[in-house]
């Protein structure tokens, strides 16, 4: 029986060794998909995202696909590999995706500039190839360096991360707020997703499907918002990076 | 362009020297195998955690509050013979799963670095040992301190190919260790070049391997008896070592086996998801310890397991998988007292070899059981007998007993010698303990506390170890201490935490004089009401308090008022942990162990008379003919004009010159109590009995002078009625309030299998019916179980009925259907217990709930919670009762001390009757003993036994009967029981 998250408050380590207010591993790449119009591959943790953009392009038939009159669309699709979780398990489309490609579409769909493209769709193809926990956030994570790298204009970086709330010790009623869980710990602490606007402190996404004591949820929203700061950073290095080659 | 490859990528980053990561397979329960990868983040910045370091102060982690944990490790760790500049101790494994008594003695063992390493082996190998652990690390004053070893990227080590798990975690001990030796003296030299007393870090383990490969590497090791030998107080110590670990080493020279083997977990899981065998938990006889009972929810009659082979190795409350045998070994429950220190008097500790399971006597009396059993199948009622194939959980607690003294082999004081020695548990249903020790001499005679440790296939009783002495057996203190040790009652004095949520003011605490002070917010001013109180006599603790006044339409108000506990115990905090831990006030003959601090208890909580204290208050508006009209409930301020003892308010009711309000509000009160109790009654609710004494003690030595039965007055049911109307009212309130949380109590209807006994008794013997179909039926029919010339004979039915009931309990509102809250013995729909905050916990998270449902304040979180209330009414369910066995216990004790000496002969109705004896019941001491047919004469009489009459006729030169039900004349003698060493009352028959 490996130990669990009751030992933070011993001496203030989490289960993989981190901090309450330390990333894990992040590491990113874009342009992967040669074919794709955009594209980016995304690790965080054992979190491994690849996504990939197609369009803006005019809907196949036009008024089934293709968005209004003065408007894109954004169409987002989530994939898992079968062998993305511990159990080898086909996911068809069930809520739970269903819920998460919501939450991606009306959150880029007021982020992009979808009014310089009228009648056409932008497609968001996202494939979950390894899960541990934060699997919304490295969605939006990688979403958003795609479609950097697909040139379409946005008002800015969208930036998300998890945070939790740490497991009171019965005679402590004090928890500390921890950043980005892997899998174990989302399973047993309560935790939510917040997703920024790049530098700012405005929350464009934010999503919480556990119960937790409302005294609680301030400080976990300034440890996750504090968490997409130095995310952007990382994403903005990427972009920048990359950026190099062409110079 | 340059495209992507995640194998490059990976490849290129794993580099990264502080990423490591942990891969494992484990299997599901559903038998799947599972790969899990996770990842570990290795940093240098985890503390050493000793005060002699300055470097890891700086770099110690910060919370989100930017507070810095205090480092634990003292910069002058004690030393011993070996390590005279001190030491800081790192035990393995199997040093905490051996030696955690040790680890827990206040006065040795300080200073130890747990590892994760050995905390996360602890925890898989134990989980009660892992608590244990867990709390030795809270406690300041030990100075335990756990190291993340595995996350330090300088101790981390990976698992080597070929490598098992047990050799890579002993590397990763030593590596630990070695690391730690150099850091510290790297930080005692920084520190000043001139100090030289740099304390060693010690790896504590009794592998040999393990004390070898550390001998190679220079790593200091030393095993844990060697190490407590160069102790002070090594003789004590080495005593509380487990004795599992001789076991190991000395079994490759035995191979004989007493008992069968266990199955593994998994076949018992199958085989109980399959129906072929059952889970339950294993309870033993308190008459015949080689019979026990398994009650498993396929059958509705418990499974019998007779006999030591079929009960294989386990303990009273274990929880145990059983089969079933097949139907020719089935057998009647035994009708015959068997007890463990007859039989198996001569039992040697130390020799094992040539021993036979079941010793011969104990075989006898098997062999006449089961000829009984086949010679009267005319009985007819053989019941499914079943043997225990496995223990899913052990329940073994520590056992209080002491040693047997045919067991010591040199009795001498001073020898040193270590042997083997008995220790005979107070409880009945445990088997002799066996004990390794090296004080025999010193603690025969004494009350001993002990635990088991192991119980092997060739040992034919348990092994356990010594924790500590507790005085003299027989002084009033150590019997004392011993039966709040059985009962698991918690006894210390309230730590400093606590004591500290108490109101500054302390007993100077006075209801605010100004009605705008916070205090008074939301509280009705009742102070102009004449309210009393009526206890029992010398109560100091005053829950509750009472008032009635006639209204002008003709009705009355009547009030009950309750103390405001909830107003000083805050929830959460210190001293409501503690209180819902101890969940209850034990109230012992000499002794109160209070929930509550005593300046609560006693004083601002306590509704003392003349002075003004908050109050929870019920008031109902209730007609002449009892019924209810409205209901309210406040918090409120009120002066109780007296406090009366239940005979003084019986004396002033009934002089009919006192013409006072007061006294006519009482008996306001007392006639709407009758009517209330009327409607009780007419409703179905019973009406039991328990055997009640009182001892009366002298005032300064709390010697017991004399026992008397208590008495009921009318004013005991007077405030009885008006507690239950509360009772019940809160109920309603808070359930109408919160429907899935309500902290209510019920009493389940008992299965009718339970009385099918005691109806036959009555009827056979008597030719009375018994009707259990309802709680009306029984109360009607129990009131017709009369025998004209012996009035006492009814309460004596009702004492035996009561003991065929079920429990009442404590649960949580949504854990159960609305019809399964019924309370039985009330006959009420809903019932809760509100009436005594000072002395329950479950009143408390009442009051709790009502003010919250009268919009008083808040509810707290930890009251919302479903689970969190279940935990709560599970312990204080167990508190509850726990703390009435305790009660009767220490009952128990102080008659067999009142009658110390005595000589006298009573009369008694015979309760039980066993082929070999009977059990007879004084009502003037309340005491019920076994008389036994070798007490009646030597040699011991033939005797038949008609079981079907329940008639023991009994041959020789006594020559006469014994039947049920029947009046006997005794005499009561008293003697030291030799089994328990309890002096317990003797009775014989004249």
């Amino acid at each position: 029986m490996p130990l669990d998250t009751s030992t933070y408050s011993l001496a203030l380590l989490r289960l993989d060794g981190r901090r309450w207010n330390e990333l894990r591993r992040i590491h990113a790449q874009i342009s992967t998909q040669a074919a794709a119009d955009g594209s980016s591959y995304l690790e965080m943790g054992n979190t491994k995202v690849l996504c990939t953009v197609t369009g803006p392009a005019e809907g196949r038939q036009s008024g089934q696909r293709g968005g209004k009159d003065s408007e894109a669309k954004v169409e987002v699709e989530i994939g898992f590999a079968g062998f993305s979780g511990l159990e080898r398990r086909k996911r068809k489309n069930d809520k739970r995706t269903a819920e998460m490609q919501h939450t991606l579409e009306t959150a880029y769909s007021s982020l992009l500039l979808t009014h310089l493209y009228p009648h056409s769709t932008i497609t968001l193809n996202i494939h979950i190839l390894s899960q541990d926990g934060s699997l919304l956030a490295a969605c939006l994570n990688a979403a958003t360096l795609a479609l950097i790298d697909a040139g379409i204009p946005m008002t800015d970086y969208l930036v998300a991360c998890t945070a939790a709330s740490s497991a009171t010790s019965s005679d402590s009623d004090n928890s500390d707020p921890l950043l980005d869980l892997n899998n174990l710990e989302e399973q047993e602490l309560p935790f939510l997703t917040v997703g920024t606007l790049g530098k700012t402190d405005r929350v464009s996404v934010l999503i919480c499907e556990t119960r937790v004591r409302m005294e609680r949820v301030e400080g976990m929203l300034a440890v996750g918002i504090e968490g997409c700061k130095r995310m952007r950073e990382i994403l903005d290095g990427v972009v920048k990076e990359y950026g190099k080659k062409f110079s | 362009m340059e495209y992507f490859s995640l194998k490059r990528s990976n490849a290129a980053d794993r580099g990264g020297l502080n990423l490591s990561s942990k891969v494992y397979v484990r299997s599901t329960k559903s038998g799947k195998v599972q790969k899990i990868v996770r990842e570990l983040y290795l940093r240098q910045d985890i503390p050493c955690s000793s005060n002699l370091c300055r470097p890891c102060l700086e770099t110690a982690p910060t919370d989100y509050t930017k507070k810095v944990a205090p480092f634990v490790l003292s910069d002058t760790p004690a030393g011993s013979k070996n390590f005279p500049n001190g030491q800081y101790l790192v035990p393995d494994t199997n040093a905490f799963l051996t030696g955690m008594d040790l680890f827990e003695m206040e006065t040795a063992f300080h200073d130890v670095i747990v590892l994760q390493t050995v905390l996360e082996e602890v925890k898989n190998r134990s989980l009660p040992l892992y608590h244990r652990l867990i709390a030795l690390t809270k406690n300041e004053g030990k100075r335990f301190y756990v190291f993340f070893n595995e996350f330090r990227q300088e101790t981390h080590i990976p698992r080597d190919v070929g490598e098992t798990i047990n050799d890579r975690n002993d590397r990763a001990v030593r590596k630990a260790v070695e690391w730690y030796n150099q850091h510290i003296t790297q930080a005692v030299k920084t520190r000043s070049k001139s100090q030289m007393r740099i304390p060693s870090v010690v790896m504590i383990t009794d592998d040999r391997d393990n004390l070898r490969k550390a001998k190679m590497e220079k790593v200091p090791a030393i095993t844990l008896a060697d190490f407590v030998f160069s102790l002070e107080n090594a003789d004590e110590l080495l005593d509380m070592m487990s004795a599992a670990q001789d076991q190991r080493e000395v079994r490759s020279k035995k191979t004989e086996v007493f008992y069968g083997e266990h199955y593994t977990v998994s076949k018992m899981m199958t085989g109980v998801k399959a129906g072929t065998m059952h889970q339950g938990i294993f309870n033993v006889s308190p008459y015949n310890y080689l019979e026990g009972s398994v009650h498993v929810p396929a059958f509705d009659k418990s499974l019998l397991i007779l006999g030591r082979e079929n009960s294989n190795r386990a303990v009273s409350g274990d929880v145990v998988v059983v089969e079933v045998l097949p139907q020719d070994q089935w057998k009647a429950p035994s009708t015959k007292i068997i007890e463990e220190e007859t039989l198996n008097k001569n039992d040697n500790p130390e020799v094992e070899d040539g021993e036979t399971i079941v010793s011969e006597r104990e075989r006898k009396a098997l062999q006449e059981e089961v000829k009984r059993a086949h010679g009267q199948s005319s009985e007819g009622k053989p019941l499914p007998t079943a043997r225990v194939v496995g223990i899913v959980k052990r329940n073994w607690r520590q056992y209080v007993g002491h040693i047997d003294q045919g067991s010591v082999r040199s009795t001498s004081k001073t020898s040193r010698q270590q042997q083997m020695v008995f220790l005979v548990p107070m409880d009945k249903r445990i088997p002799k303990i066996r004990i390794r020790t090296r004080q025999a001499g010193e603690l025969l005679g004494q009350r001993i506390l002990a635990t088991i440790d192991s119980w092997d296939r060739d040992s034919r009783y348990p092994m356990g170890h010594f924790v500590r002495s507790l005085g003299e057996l027989e002084s009033k203190g150590a019997e004392t201490e011993a039966l709040l040790l059985e009962w698991d009652v918690q006894y210390k004095p309230f730590p400093k935490t606590v004591l500290d949520c108490l109101p500054a003011e302390g007993h100077d605490w006075k209801v605010p004089a100004s009605l705008d002070d916070p205090g008074w917010k939301g509280r009705k001013n009742l102070r102009d009401l004449l309210v009393c109180s009526i206890d029992p006599p010398g109560c100091v603790d005053i829950d509750d308090a009472l008032h009635a006044r006639k209204l002008q339409n003709g009705n009355f108000e009547v009030g009950v008022h309750i103390a405001d506990v909830s107003h000083f115990v805050k929830p959460n905090n210190a001293m409501d942990k503690e209180a819902s831990q101890r969940g209850t006030t034990v109230y012992l003959v000499d002794k109160r162990i209070d929930m509550l601090p005593m300046l609560l208890g006693t004083d601002l909580c306590s509704l003392k008379p003349y002075v003004e204290r908050y109050a929870f208050s019920v008031l109902w508006e209730i007609t002449s003919d009892a019924d209810i009209v409205s209901s309210q409930f406040t918090k409120s301020v009120i002066r109780s004009r007296e406090a009366f003892s239940y005979e003084q308010a019986q004396i002033r009711i009934d002089d009919a010159s006192q013409q006072d309000d007061l006294t006519n509000g009482m008996r306001t009160l007392l006639m709407l109590s009758k009517k209330l109790k009327q409607k009780r009654y007419e409703a179905g609710a019973l009406n039991l009995a328990s055997p009640e004494v009182k001892v009366q003690t002298e005032s300064e030595t709390s010697d017991p002078v004399d026992v008397q039965t208590k008495k009921l007055l009318d004013t005991n049911s007077l405030v009885e009625e008006f507690m239950l109307l509360a009772n019940i009212s809160v109920a309603a309130k808070n359930y109408e309030a919160f429907p899935q949380t309500a902290l209510l109590r019920r009493h389940a209807a008992p299965p009718k299998t339970n009385f099918e006994e005691l109806a036959n008794q009555l009827k056979v013997k008597k030719g009375l019916e018994l009707r259990s179909d309802s709680s009306k039926a029984l109360a009607d029919s129990l009131d017709t179980c009369v025998v004209p010339e012996e009035p006492f004979f009814n309460t004596l039915v009702r004492i035996m009925a009561t003991r065929c009931m079920m429990s009442a309990e404590y649960f949580c509102a949504g854990t159960q259907a609305y019809p399964e809250f019924r309370h039985y013995g009330l006959a009420s729909e809903i019932y809760t217990h509100f009436t005594s905050p000072i002395r329950r916990y479950a009143d408390l998270e009442a009051h709790r709930q009502l003010a919250a449902a009268i919009e008083y304040e808040a509810l707290d979180p930890s009251l919302q919670s479903k689970s969190k209330l279940e935990g709560v009414c599970k312990n204080i369910n167990v508190r509850h009762r726990n703390a009435q066995m305790a009660g009767r216990a220490s009952i128990e004790y102080y008659v067999g001390q009142a009658l110390k000496g005595k000589d006298i002969t009573e009369e008694g109705f015979v309760m039980k009757v066993f082929s070999n004896g009977f059990v007879v019941f004084v009502p003037r001491f309340g005491i019920e003993s076994l008389i036994r047919l070798r007490d009646l004469a030597t040699p011991e009489p033939e005797a038949q036994f008609d079981a079907e009459n329940y008639v023991l006729k009994v041959g020789g030169e006594v020559n006469g009967s014994v039947e049920l039900f029947e009046k006997v004349n005794v005499r009561i003698t008293d003697e030291v029981e030799q089994s328990t060493g309890k002096r317990k009352v003797k009775l014989t028959l004249v």
